[in-house]
């Protein structure tokens, strides 16, 4: 336990420097972002600009520092979003059941039939390619999950006797909700999202890199990199920061979910004590 | 361990029959060697149909498997092919084009005046919605004809045109009329060029065969396979791994620059006939003057041209290339490049920062310009530089990069203040159509833009029969866009054609875009 304590300490404090990267982002560039020399496009990697120029002209490796703002930002609000509709829904799913579970889970299943990235292309393709879009585009196809984690949850607690004494004693249908269906729920959720939280800014990375996420006027990695593209032979820096980027970062989150769920979660813990009963006699046997 | 013997033998047997497929692959791809040609191009149409739309009209003609009655050289003059030679009337409205005997299409059939009448007849039939044509072509605006008529015995080909023509051979050099068999155009597309259809993988490839009927000269390769490849650094790459023996057009300056740099490659540049400008838009806040005009001088086209596109584009300040004749030497530039004289003619028009945003206001609202285009030919580089030296005289500009429909129907519902394309200037060898895009009372008049003494000259232009003072006109009219700053010129794309020096010879790009695979293109050695 301790040694995973330490586990998720070291990983949180490399989540953290990232996270102060993006706060610190103007201290630590060495040039404005947007600022474009158009005779100094594409320059190889000096101590003037340390991972070069794009073809604009501007320094990547102030572009690389401000992106970390974008792709932390973006990444946020659709990991919230998705927490926020897919949790509402499940849990007034779970709860209310009848007509009202049948219809969200209904849709949700039918959600889940496309393939989730396909599907998000096609609505950020209708909506038009913005940054916005890609984060509605992506929650749209990402909620169900949390909808039928939160409502297989609430099913889980709904005919516990403190809830029936509660509807009993005449509390009201959104207190039962906030005050006890809400705190059983979070937590899960949480750690489901915390470990979301790579995965999902790949996501909208690859949405920028097919250009429909960020556009020109935001700095981003994945619109990095797809700039990065037609260069990637002559001037391979425009792709390599960018990517080094979102790779680190994404490894960063992965490990910090994984982390805080081998931490929080106490069934992962007999999953393994389980397996490592099972492996046993399975050696015994032999 | 007789469970791993067994895993082993299947592994062996699995390995022997992948490499003997592989071997069989290999001999079904390599046709005959050095007669085989792999052309790799963007897919722009699956059809070869010249009624079906602009584009399929071009991929015949660029195929190698349709041709026209006549065909644009270098220098954009339209020249006897089809016909071998043409008599107009005085007022230029009847012309008689005598065809050339002996000449069959790639199925066999003679191609007789009457095969042209019938060709022609069936792109105007195609195209004509009211008679259940559902081709999207548009010859009519080309060409407008009271009747055609055949002599087999003559072979003459008589066309009665509605108006005075001067520029008929021109337009029909046009892809829209070249000549098919109309008799087979329901079941496949049967032209005069080298090439016959073999096959068509819709989105995928396209099999060629040589034309035993050619008329003109050997036809170099027994075979040709035009590989449809969107993207420009798959192209280049697919050239440099040898997946295929020729590319047109690799728009990526980068790519473009590996393989000039690299002597396996032989790289074909033309100075291009296309023209790559930025619509504005007069309905909105681009109807100010100053605005427009400071717009002009922020803007180093120079340097967008030269280092932001690699030398994709040579930079100008006209609608028409300086290539051609059309006294570009005698056009001024009142915009030249000066940042700081930008600054100072948005000062002093009032265009100011009042609110400290950063951003230049007009009445109290923040311009925020909404620049539209779509990813061809370097114009989102050249979206991107201008939004980024905008900036930098407090204009604040959007880049709106969508795809080519899209930006095409923001661009007819007037829902841009900015829009950049790319356009064939000289598509029937004469600016007139394209210079109608600036005509006030034209529904190509993107940005409606409205100058009365650019329409009196239009007109003008348009009943002018004479060629000099069609010139002079030109002239003219090239100049009042310039300094009215009516549009943002960049430059004149450079067309470009690679091959791999060791398989192909004589790649050359032709000036006007709708000639690639000739028979001018051959393998090493023939």
């Amino acid at each position: 336990m301790i040694a995973k304590k330490v586990q998720f300490l070291i990983f949180l404090i490399f989540v953290l420097s990232i996270v102060s990267i993006a706060i610190f982002a103007p201290y630590i560039a060495t040039h404005n972002p947007n600022e474009a020399i158009l005779t100094e496009a594409t320059k190889a990697p000096s101590s003037d600009n340390l991972f070069g120029t794009d073809r604009m002209g501007r320094d990547l490796f102030s572009r690389v520092i401000y992106g970390t703002r974008t792709s932390l930002y973006s990444t946020l609000i659709l990991v919230l979003s998705v927490l926020v509709l897919g949790g509402i829904l499940g849990i007034v799913s779970g709860y209310l059941g009848g007509f009202v579970d049948v219809i969200i889970m209904r849709f949700a299943d039918m959600m889940v039939s496309f393939p989730g990235m396909a599907l998000a292309i096609a609505i950020a393709g209708v909506m038009g390619p913005s940054i916005t879009n890609a984060v509605i585009a992506i929650t749209m196809v990402s909620w169900t999950k949390y909808a039928r984690l939160a409502r297989s949850l609430v099913l889980k607690i709904k005919h516990e006797d403190y809830i029936k004494a509660a509807f009993m004693s005449g509390t009201r249908t959104h207190n039962i909700l906030l005050r006890y269906m809400l705190p059983s729920v979070l937590p899960t959720l949480i750690i489901t999202a915390a470990t979301d939280m790579g995965g999902m800014m790949l996501e909208l990375a690859g949405f920028s890199f097919l250009g429909l996420g960020a556009q020109s006027t935001s700095i981003e990695w994945g619109y990095m990199l797809n700039e990065g593209r037609a260069y990637m032979q002559s001037a391979s820096w425009l792709m390599i920061y960018p990517g080094l980027a979102i790779f680190i970062t994404v490894v960063a989150f992965n490990l910090l979910g994984d982390s805080l769920r081998d931490l929080l979660d106490p069934q992962s813990e007999d999953q393994v004590l389980q397996k490592k009963i099972r492996k046993t006699k399975g050696e015994s046997l032999a | 361990m007789i469970k791993n013997l067994k895993i082993n033998i299947l592994l062996v047997l699995l390995l022997i029959s992948t490499t003997i497929l592989a071997a069989c692959g290999d001999k079904n791809n390599g046709k005959i060697e050095g007669s085989h040609l792999n052309f790799g191009v963007y897919n722009y149409s699956d059809s070869l149909d010249p009624a079906t739309n602009t584009n399929s009209s071009w991929c015949g003609v660029r195929y190698g498997v349709t041709e026209g009655l006549f065909k644009f050289t270098d220098e954009v003059v339209a020249e006897p092919n089809i016909a071998e030679s043409y008599t107009v009337s005085e007022d230029y409205k009847t012309w008689t084009l005598h065809i050339r005997e002996g000449i069959q299409f790639s199925n066999g059939n003679d191609l007789t005046p009457s095969a042209v009448k019938d060709s022609i007849e069936r792109l105007y039939a195609q195209t004509d919605a009211s008679k259940g044509g559902s081709g999207n072509s548009n010859p009519d605006g080309y060409l407008i004809y009271e009747s055609i008529t055949a002599d087999d015995a003559e072979g003459t080909v008589t066309i009665v045109c509605a108006s005075s023509t001067s520029n008929l051979p021109g337009i029909l050099a046009y892809p829209y009329f070249a000549i098919i068999d109309a008799s087979v155009a329901d079941n496949e597309i049967i032209g005069t060029g080298p090439y016959k259809v073999d096959q068509i993988n819709l989105g995928v490839s396209i099999e060629l065969l040589s034309n035993e009927y050619y008329w003109n000269g050997e036809v170099p390769y027994d075979s040709v396979t035009i590989l449809f490849i969107d993207d420009s650094s798959t192209k280049a790459m697919a050239l440099q791994s040898g997946d295929i023996d020729l590319v047109e057009n690799i728009t990526t300056a980068s790519d473009l620059s590996t393989l000039s740099e690299d002597e396996e490659y032989y790289v074909s540049i033309a100075p291009g006939v296309r023209t790559a400008n930025s619509y504005l838009n007069y309905k909105g806040v681009l109807e100010n003057e100053a605005l427009r005009q400071a717009i002009m001088l922020a803007l180093d086209k120079e340097t967008m041209c030269d280092i932001t596109v690699a030398g994709m584009y040579t930079s100008g300040i006209s609608v028409l290339p300086s290539s051609l004749a059309y006294n570009y030497d005698q056009l001024s530039n009142p915009y030249e490049f000066n940042k700081e004289a930008a600054i100072e003619l948005l000062d002093q028009a009032g265009i100011v920062d009042t609110d400290g945003d950063g951003w230049r206001e007009i009445d109290g609202k923040n311009i925020e310009l909404d620049s539209v285009t779509f990813t061809s030919r370097n114009l989102n580089e050249f979206a991107e530089a201008v939004a980024l030296q905008l900036a930098e005289i407090g204009i604040k500009a959007n880049v709106n990069i969508r795809d080519y429909d899209t930006a095409l129907a923001l661009l007819n519902a007037g829902e841009f203040d900015i829009w950049t394309c790319n356009t064939l200037t000289v598509g029937v060898g004469d600016p007139q159509d394209y210079l109608g895009n600036w005509y006030s009372v034209n529904s190509g008049n993107y940005g409606y833009y409205s100058n009365p003494e650019y329409d009196v000259l239009y007109e003008k232009l348009m009943l002018e029969l004479d060629n000099g003072k069609r010139g002079d006109i030109i002239t003219e009219l090239q100049q009042i866009l310039i300094d009215d700053a009516a549009t943002i010129v960049y430059g004149y794309y450079n067309s470009s054609m690679i091959s791999r020096a060791d398989k192909v010879v004589g790649a050359d790009i032709a000036t006007i875009d709708y000639y690639w695979l000739t028979t001018e293109i051959k393998p090493t050695g023939r």
